[in-house]
């Protein structure tokens, strides 16, 4: 799969610091499986937090420190290598999605206008994250919306296009909350998309406004 | 990257080679920072013949660094010494997972105390906790560069930046601050942070990009 539209430099550099909130981290963490180049990135904003942490001044640890810690290995087995359980593919409804929502709460499809379909994917670790998958269908716009925060939106399958071009599956848009853009499913297909808000989203038309009350807000 | 690693460079032999329990020294004994080679080879040392005189030097060596790192995040120092342990504890279940041909020891650490930091907050339900995957966490290096290579051209690239850019980098790595407070505390206005981060980070870039 090759991607075109990435995740910009500071997006990467959160979440290698780990300071990129839940919600936003999913769909990042989705894209970064499908683009080497992003990943490549995020090993450089990691080696980054390598050096930052290697320059660091120390401070005194208490002196049972180390002990402490070598007590605790003395009750270590020796679990070396971890044998991962088999995994399951994340799915909603027959659909494949990315191993990125592992863990997840993915409710069902429901119906939010013509055409239309969203589901709420609840993160455990984050119960306020604002996280949805969204399936609108061909030649349909996606809700009408500006938002405060940035918008991360990961192409799951099918494609839509606006301003910035065609979003193809693997790919990310990341919209400022400046941003006001239109996204038109391609006329090809549906298109399924996983999409996280930083802020609250503040939508404009009859459609939007009905999803409000489902995001929460 | 099997060739042979420059010995250890430590001024005093580690006394307890064989007992269960190591004396502590303290961070002060070490006079020379181990070179990244070193700190491979004993990081090699711990996965392979889980050899506790090397995890002590690695202790000796990072554990002071990650308190000051915990400690950052405005936490107690008590919880800043029990997630350094929980972090070189997590280090030595996993030392099989440290892949020298992908990142040197300090960014497999740094990653590791990334992970403990976010499950520490998640355990508080805090808004801004990430999934932690301690065993996914190398998997995102991946160009051509060597581990240790890259690891190299990005300290080259961090000492090349001024101080200014410095410090709102390390800002942005150990500390949840937005922007705003940011500006706040360097009390510089807003639109100033924003731009010297996009300046930092391009001139990181390009710094990066002429080494691969």
């Amino acid at each position: 799969m090759t991607t075109t539209h990435h995740a910009t430099d500071e997006t990467l550099m959160r979440y290698a610091a780990g300071t990129l909130a839940a919600a936003p981290a999913i769909v990042v963490k989705a894209h970064l499986a499908s683009c080497p180049a992003c990943r490549a990135r995020v090993g450089e904003y990691e080696a980054l937090g390598g050096a930052l942490l290697e320059e660091t001044e120390p401070t005194q640890m208490s002196a049972t420190a180390l002990n402490d810690v070598l007590a605790m290995l003395d009750e270590e087995d020796a679990p070396v290598s971890f044998a991962p359980p088999p995994l399951a593919p994340v799915e909603i409804e027959g659909i494949r999605l990315p191993d990125a929502l592992r863990g997840c709460d993915i409710g069902r499809w429901r119906w939010i206008g013509p055409g239309m379909k969203m589901s709420r994917v609840g993160v455990p670790q984050d119960p306020d994250a604002n996280l949805i998958l969204l399936k609108v269908g061909p030649g349909r716009a996606l809700p009408d919306h500006g938002h405060v925060g940035t918008e991360f939106t990961y192409i799951v399958s099918g494609s839509f296009s606006d301003r910035f071009g065609r979003f193809l599956p693997g790919d990310l848009a990341e919209m400022d909350e400046d941003v006001e853009h239109q996204p038109i499913v391609d006329k090809d297909g549906e298109c399924i998309c996983l999409a996280a808000m930083e802020g609250k989203m503040r939508f404009k038309n009859v459609i939007g406004r009905m999803l409000q009350p489902i995001f929460g807000i | 990257m099997n060739e042979v690693f420059s010995p250890i460079q430590f001024d005093r032999k580690p006394d307890v080679p064989t007992g269960r329990r190591l004396a502590v020294v303290s961070s002060r004994d070490v006079q020379q920072p181990p070179s990244p080679d070193a700190l491979v080879e004993m990081m090699l040392k711990v996965a392979q013949a889980r050899d506790r005189q090397a995890f002590a030097l690695l202790f000796r060596y990072f554990g002071p660094k990650l308190k000051t790192f915990f400690l950052r995040w405005t936490m107690s120092s008590l919880v800043a010494e029990d997630l350094v342990q929980e972090t070189m504890l997590t280090v030595w279940r996993k030392a099989s997972y440290f892949d020298a041909d992908r990142a040197g020891v300090a960014t497999w650490i740094f990653t590791v105390a990334r992970n403990i930091r976010i499950d520490h907050l998640r355990r508080h339900r805090d808004p801004s906790a990430l999934p932690p995957d301690p065993e996914t966490a190398m998997d995102t290096v991946e160009d051509g560069m060597l581990g240790a290579e890259r690891d190299a051209a990005v300290r080259d690239a961090l000492t090349v930046l001024s101080s200014e850019q410095q410090t709102i980098i390390r800002l942005s790595y150990f500390s949840e601050k937005s922007q705003t407070e940011i500006a706040d505390e360097l009390g510089i206005p807003l639109g100033t942070v924003k731009s010297r981060t996009r300046l930092a980070m391009n001139r990181l870039r390009a710094l990066l990009e002429d080494k691969s």
